[in-house]
């Protein structure tokens, strides 16, 4: 068995909402739901669970089992995976695992957040109520505005290629009905430009909005998914995964992210480069992590993210389609579901769901996932995902 | 024309909770010394304190005493901020590293913007807290 043996044979999405004003397990129960429906599945198939580790569920140290409780889920393996942004993602090679290690024959990948409606912080046990907050270095644009102003200093920002895909994301998110209503208006380069200085040089159209909304899947083995005579399916064909990277190093470069491992090994593991992507769906809470990952994962050189922008048609019609769906920035971030908004588009696309967004080339899809912010690092966790089209 | 920045000295603000192993840090604070951890076996300081050593995973760290001069790493204006700095916008928030070799978080005061630069000589200054310790602070080095 190995991670290609398994199947996505569904993947659900609820409307991402300014504030939902539903409890976090109703987002839940509609994911489920739509998933039963999608793929012909009696719930009483599923027996294993993964959730994220989300923010209005923080502080249930029950969180997965308490889930399944509550959507009526019997199951042989429950678990919370609690990487931050990356959990979606993660999810689906620890789902992989599951399956090939028999704990499980039929697994729900579930992420659900209502951070919004909740108004709920995230309750983080780590350095910064001691290290940061008190210097006033309050959340994720300041910390991405030392990045950026370190970025500047070694390559030199390029802000317009930065206001190409923030249009380019937007007008994406115009042809996806569950992105935000909020933010389903065209923008311009200029508007890009013209938005407020949040930390100084990360602008307020850098920014993701925190929203609600949920999101699934639904996974197999292959040979399951055959024998319930489903054609349509994803298949996970390259992983990669690094938390901390540079754990043990004083100085290092914070322009350069744990993905430049995890890419490589997807890459390695799926047997193709980067060239062959139809798609690209990389986790999106600022900008310059788009541009940062198109550099680490082998599309750009280091330094070239932004000409690699310029150059490309990114649009979903054009030669790397990136962010289909709008990604978080112009879809909504559902809070700490917020990783499974890339990872579900790179999922339609592979099954050829995309409508008036479909990509010319549905083959292969790469989506990655970031999550959680260092002290004076970049992230911690990097996540990358190769997924295959079959039938 | 320079934009002159705030600082955020006169933000009201709670000591800040302290693990068990940053005890010795803030205690040093106390008579504005800066303290960091040193691992005796690789030889390095580390920052922010930790339980171990981030090189070795040994225990046998040690509390040395820095000049906390360096130079400026990265920085970011605060544009925008909560409770309990909002009114103290725009502000300076940098990441120095310290002569030492360690990167540090701090705020950047008695500079005007157009003077903030990576590289640019910085040294340590306090800013004092309700509990009698002190928050390190930065100001270029002149």
């Amino acid at each position: 068995m190995a991670l290609r043996d398994n199947a996505i044979i569904g993947f659900a999405e609820t409307k991402i909402e300014a504030r939902a004003g539903r409890h976090v397990w109703e987002l839940g129960g509609e994911v489920l739901e739509s998933l039963i429906a999608s793929t012909g599945t009696e719930k009483a198939e599923i027996d294993g669970m993964l959730i994220n580790a989300s923010i209005s569920g923080a502080g249930n140290c029950f969180w997965s089992q308490t889930t399944a409780e509550f959507l009526g889920l019997e199951l042989d393996f429950c678990q919370t995976v609690d990487i931050g942004g990356s959990s979606a993602v993660g999810a689906v090679a620890r789902a992989a695992a599951a399956l090939d290690a028999g704990l499980c024959t039929t697994i729900l990948l579930l992420n659900i957040d209502t951070q919004a409606t909740d108004q709920a912080t995230l309750n983080m046990r780590s350095f910064h109520d001691e290290w940061q907050y008190p210097q006033g270095l309050l959340g994720g644009p300041a910390d991405f505005g030392l990045l950026s102003r370190r970025y500047d200093h070694l390559y030199g920002l390029d802000v317009e290629a930065l206001g190409k895909l923030a249009v380019t994301q937007r007008n994406h998110a115009l042809l996806n009905d569950n992105a935000c209503e909020k933010l389903r208006k065209p923008i311009t380069v200029e508007d890009y430009l013209n938005s407020r200085m949040i930390a100084d040089p990360i602008r307020l159209l850098d920014c993701v909005m925190t929203c609600d909304g949920g999101n699934g899947l639904l996974m197999t083995t292959r040979k399951r998914a055959k024998e319930k005579g489903l054609d349509n399916f994803a298949v996970p064909l390259g992983y990669g995964e690094r938390t901390n990277y540079r754990a043990n190093e004083n100085l290092t470069d914070i322009t350069e992210t744990g993905h430049c491992i995890a890419g490589q090994k997807a890459f390695a593991q799926a047997g193709l480069k980067p060239q062959d992507m139809g798609s690209y769906q990389p986790y999106d809470d600022f900008l310059i992590a788009v541009m940062i990952k198109l550099e680490m994962l082998g599309f750009a050189k280091r330094g070239q993210g932004a000409a690699f922008i310029k150059e490309h048609n990114l649009a979903h019609d054009g030669d790397l389609p990136i962010n289909t769906g709008g990604g978080q920035i112009s879809a909504g971030q559902p809070g700490l579901a917020g990783g499974g908004v890339n990872l579900i588009e790179g999922v339609r696309q592979v099954f050829g769901k995309g409508g008036a967004r479909q990509v010319k080339n549905r083959e292969y899809a790469l989506v990655t996932g970031i999550g959680g912010l260092r002290y004076v690092r970049n992230w911690n966790t990097s996540t990358a995902l190769i997924l295959g089209a079959e039938g | 024309m320079s934009e002159q920045m705030n600082d955020t000295l006169g933000v009201k603000r709670q000591p800040p909770p302290h693990f068990s192993f940053s005890e010795p840090y803030w205690e040093a604070t106390r008579e504005g010394r800066l303290v960091i951890q040193y691992c005796r076996k690789s030889g390095q300081y580390q920052f922010y304190p930790r339980p171990v050593s981030v090189f070795t995973g040994s225990r046998d760290l040690e509390w040395r005493e820095v000049s906390g001069r360096g130079v400026v790493f990265t920085y970011t204006v605060a544009n925008m901020a909560r409770p309990p700095f909002a009114g103290h916008t725009p502000f300076l928030v940098a990441a120095i590293t310290l002569d030492e070799g360690v990167n540090v978080i701090g705020n950047l005061i008695n500079c005007p913007l157009d003077k903030a630069a990576i590289g640019m000589r910085v040294r340590k200054t306090w800013a004092p807290l309700p509990d009698g310790t002190n928050l390190l602070m930065f100001e270029p080095d002149e």
